[in-house]
């Protein structure tokens, strides 16, 4: 019977999850599951709240209404800051839209695509990081990966050769509901995913972490183990 | 890793030696220096205070300790010689609160996890769990009988089974009726004495009440507060001369009458009430539970029988067994839930009486006060003593006075009185579960509300504890105060003015009888999933509306198919509703897609009608096959069908089971921050941020304790170690889903030929 975790307690570099980094642990996998249904549950009251706002700005100019897209990108953002195990931001992201899609959402089968999009994009966030630094940095950065594939599922046009070939005109031109946009409108919308991503998912889930931390509900993780080591300094 | 289930009875000799854990982040060892050694079948209670470390040794028996909490820990903990955790389920364990550990939706499936995590053979499975079942006395049980639809005393005993089916050598029960009626305690108990009868496995037992308990084990283990071993021996040995020790230590020793109540000074608290603050006419109230799918179940209906009026230094007792609906009736008394006849609760305010409902939080805290039975949601500030002047600054601040310099004092005395006095600076949420109870009193009480609803306030405390809980709420009471009071508790009982029994509402049938389902739920969960899929590319070569129109018509008539229900039986009701509910979101993004794109396009009604029948063509299968998607089969079907790993699996179904429990937590946290006089003003939106933050963060912390527990619950039962996992049920493939895909994809066959 080991002890879990500790690497040497230093204040700049993050705490990593217990050797080996793929040997989850039973609560590892139950707290991404976990987390990942309660944000489903989170992402379906977004949804409500996210309808009215991207159509105020949308009077504006349509490609804004990507600065509300964070808070869909934050369970892979919360869920790999907290368990730091490769697969963890992606399963988390997979199961919250799994989940958010059960009592009925605005956007039906294409939230699972969406959810598996934005959680490999978060995931690769963490691995071009080795698993290994997990400051609020990479939390924005995680934010920011989360958007480029679903953009380009959301966005990319049908190119005039591919409209009439039936598989790849539906894998590319799922963006039904932006297929009229131009590029350079397209260009707009991206920007504002990757903004919205980085705060209202990078920055908010970072807080939303310490704040866990804090309420002590993270004592078996690393997050939970930094917010300590912080205190006893 | 055992490839079969091991049938041999092992001895189940546990020793520890020099056991001592710290978590980390405090500064005393949790136990210090234990050892213990457990002769093979001998039957144990452990008994300490609050605090003492009685879970935290369970937990070290089970070879967990660290497992869902990081700490040093030195010793040794051995089982037959091995590590505890060697052969998967050698260690059972049952939890506190009933249902912490269910890890499926049906018995059967529940109590055969434990063989599926050890790889045993399908075949041997229905045999194993059925014995496990009659063990416990739920023998009688259909084995597809849904784990929600039992009492909390069929749960543990359920957990209990879960245990057996992997012939453990040594039982831990961590306070198993702690969250008990009387009646499902003796339950449970009988079926813990019925395993003795038959063959003799260790057995520890944790509790802080001891009575109904030393018939049935025949040693007792005493932790002090330092958790380390204080006494030790034969049961009624122990009792005889150890008694004023234990009575010292605050374990409730048979016997022993119930304790004095810690004299407080009622100056201490200001209840401010002429007349009775609380009136209530006879009413029953109903709860629903929203389900996922939309629709909504009554779980819980109860009924006040006689009229209700809490008057000044009163206690009123709401007492009846567990699911009668005590908590609901409280709930509706501060105007939670609505009552029938609407006008029934009456609250006294300063403009006159007032139905609960209608107050803003800070009016509602000033007319009255409530204590949950789950004391930790009410948690709304960083420091204890923030905590107790939470309210007090609320209302103050409602009401534009400046905070007062003697609440501060007072909530320091009031700490004082209750043994909190030290953790004034601590996090409320590290505190133990009976400090948590203690203090949502005192929070509830400081700023003086003229009724105090309690769920349940002494359960879970030492003899010391309770003292000072009770003596509490008599300075409550002296100081004109009215308490309302849900509780199991004889000697809170004992106190009261008035006595209100609370039956179980006689319900439908607790098992609904298995109807006719709909066509699309005979059809598996990767085809149903598959289905909703196949809508998107159905939507996407839509070229124009008049295509879509077309597809849209076909999606219908399917839809009229997947959701016939021929056969026998009756009939699924509200099919049409639910799916009318879940096309809601889609419906309106359907409009305001159509509408925005008919401003933005030049008021092209064209191109505008073609968006927004795309958005309805992607999202009406969805709306039909999603909700007959079962968590449990879609956990089977990914493992066994498409292979993904079997824990990740297992682990998002178990998260998916326990979706609709969510919606309660949120609401809980509502009302407690609500009553809190924390609520929501229009006019500031700083207080819906902050409102919405604190929900969230709320309902996130509750779910983390939740996988927590879950987790300690299903590595007892091998799941940690299971590498080459079996099933419970086959994953078949059958025609019925071939042909549900082959027509989800006429759709876009359609919009493909007609383009």
């Amino acid at each position: 019977m080991a002890t879990t975790t500790t690497e040497a307690p230093a204040t700049r570099r993050s705490i990593t999850a217990t050797r080996p980094l793929l040997g989850w642990r039973t609560v590892d996998i139950l707290t991404v599951t976990f987390l990942g249904a309660a944000f489903g549950i989170v992402f379906w009251g977004w949804a409500f709240a996210y309808d009215p706002l991207a159509k105020a700005v949308s009077l504006a100019y349509v490609p804004l209404s990507g600065l509300f897209a964070g808070p869909w990108f934050l369970a892979a953002v919360v869920g790999g800051l907290v368990v730091r195990r490769p697969g963890a931001a992606l399963l988390c992201e997979v199961v919250a839209a799994l989940v958010s899609m059960l009592p009925g959402t605005q956007w039906g089968a294409t939230t699972l695509v969406s959810g598996v999009l934005q959680g490999l994009g978060a995931e690769l966030a963490f691995a071009l990081l080795g698993y290994r630094y997990y400051r609020p940095l990479a939390a924005v950065l995680a934010g920011v990966l989360a958007v480029p594939l679903e953009w380009v599922f959301e966005t990319f046009s049908v190119p005039a050769s591919w409209a009439d070939v039936p598989v790849l005109g539906a894998l590319t031109g799922g963006g039904a509901w932006y297929g009229e946009l131009l590029p350079r409108d397209k260009v707009a919308y991206l920007v504002a995913l990757a903004v919205s991503g980085a705060l209202l998912a990078g920055v908010v889930g970072w807080l939303l972490t310490r704040a866990l931390a804090r309420a002590g509900a993270l004592s078996a993780f690393p997050a939970g183990q930094e917010e300590r080591e912080a205190g006893a300094v | 890793m055992p490839s079969e289930p091991v049938t041999t009875i092992h001895p189940g000799l546990v020793e520890v030696r020099g056991l001592t854990w710290r978590p980390y982040g405090r500064r005393e060892p949790v136990l210090r220096d234990v050892d213990l050694v457990l002769r093979p079948g001998e039957r144990v209670l452990l008994v300490g205070p609050s605090g003492a470390g009685k879970s935290t040794l369970l937990r070290a028996l089970t070879g967990l300790l660290g497992s869902v909490e990081a700490g040093e820990l030195t010793g040794a903990v051995t089982l037959d010689g091995a590590a505890p955790g060697e052969r998967p389920g050698a260690v059972g364990l049952v939890l506190q609160e009933p249902g912490s550990g269910v890890v499926a939706a049906t018995v059967g499936r529940d109590v055969a996890f434990g063989l599926e995590n050890v790889g045993a053979p399908r075949e041997s499975m229905p045999a194993v769990v059925r014995g496990a079942l009659a063990a416990v006395g739920l023998g009688d049980l259909p084995l597809d009988t849904p784990t929600s639809a039992l009492s909390g005393g069929q749960t543990q005993r359920l957990a209990l089974a879960g245990a057996l089916a992997l012939d453990p050598s040594l039982l831990l029960l961590d306070e198993p009726t702690a969250m008990l009626d009387p009646a499902c305690a003796a339950e449970v108990r009988d079926a813990v004495a019925g395993l003795g009868a038959r063959e003799r496995r260790t057995l520890v037992v944790v509790e802080h009440v001891l009575g109904p308990w030393v018939d049935l084990v025949e040693r007792l283990v005493v932790l002090d507060h330092d958790g380390a071993v204080a006494a030790d021996g034969p049961v009624e040995e122990v009792l005889a001369v150890e008694r004023g020790r234990l009575l010292d230590l605050g374990i409730w020793v048979p016997g022993a009458p119930a304790p004095d109540p810690v004299p407080m000074d009622p100056g201490l608290l200001r209840a401010r009430a002429a007349g009775p603050a609380l009136r209530a006419e006879p009413f029953t109230v109903e709860r629903t539970t929203r389900l996922l799918d939309g629709t909504t179940r009554t779980a819980r209906a109860a009924r006040l029988e006689r009229p209700l009026a809490a008057a000044p230094g009163s206690l009123a007792v709401l007492v009846g067994p567990s699911g009668s609906g005590k908590s609901t009736l409280l709930q509706a008394l501060a105007g939670f839930l609505a009552p029938d006849p609407a006008d029934a609760v009456r609250v006294t305010t300063g403009a006159g009486p007032a139905d609960p409902a209608a107050l803003d939080a800070p009016a509602l805290a000033g007319a009255l006060a409530w204590v949950p039975q789950w004391a930790s949601s009410t948690i709304v500030a960083g420091s204890v003593l923030d905590e107790v002047l939470a309210t007090s600054r609320a209302v103050r601040t409602a009401d534009g006075d400046a905070e007062d310099a003697d609440d501060v004092e007072r909530a320091r005395r009031m700490l004082d009185a209750l043994g909190l006095g030290h953790l004034a600076d601590a996090d409320p949420r590290e505190l133990s579960g009976g400090e948590q109870r203690r203090l949502a009193v005192l929070a509830a009480l400081h700023h003086g509300p003229p009724v105090l609803l309690a769920d349940e306030p002494t359960i879970g405390q030492d003899r010391h504890t309770w003292a000072a809980v009770v003596g509490l709420v008599a300075a409550y009471r002296v100081a004109g105060g009215a308490v309302v009071a849900a509780t199991h508790d004889a000697a809170v009982v004992a106190r009261a003015d008035a006595v209100h029994d609370v039956r179980e509402p006689v319900r439908g049938s607790p098992v609904p009888s298995p109807g006719r389902m709909p066509l699309a739920a005979r059809c598996g969960p990767l085809a149903l999933l598959a289905g909703a899929l196949l809508a998107i590319p159905a939507g996407v070569v839509s070229p124009h509306w008049s295509t879509s129109l077309a597809v849209l018509a076909v999606q219908v008539v399917l839809a009229v198919v997947a959701l016939a229900a021929p056969g026998r039986g009756s009939p699924p009701p509200r099919r049409l509703r639910g799916v009318l509910l879940r096309l809601v979101p889609g419906a309106l993004a359907a409009v305001s897609v159509g509408w925005s794109t008919w401003w933005l396009a030049g008021h092209d009604l064209d191109t505008a009608s073609t968006v927004a029948l795309r958005v309805l063509v992607i999202v009406l299968p969805s709306a039909v096959l999603v909700p007959w998607v079962d968590p449990d089969r879609l956990g089977d079907h990914l493992a066994q069908r498409l292979g993904l790993p079997d824990r990740p699996v297992v682990a998002t179904a178990a998260a998916i089971q326990r979706v609709h429990t969510f919606g309660q937590v949120w609401a809980e946290i509502g009302r407690a921050r609500r009553v809190r006089g924390l609520g929501v003003s229009p006019r500031r939106p700083g207080t819906v941020v902050g409102h919405l933050g604190a929900l969230t963060l709320g309902l996130l912390v509750r779910t983390l304790r939740a996988a927590a527990d879950l987790a300690v619950a299903m590595d007892a039962r091998g799941f940690a170690t299971a590498r080459r996992r079996t099933w419970w049920a086959p994953a078949p493939w059958r025609p019925r889903d071939t042909l549900l895909v082959l027509l989800a994809a006429l759709p876009t066959v359609v919009a493909l030929v007609a383009r």
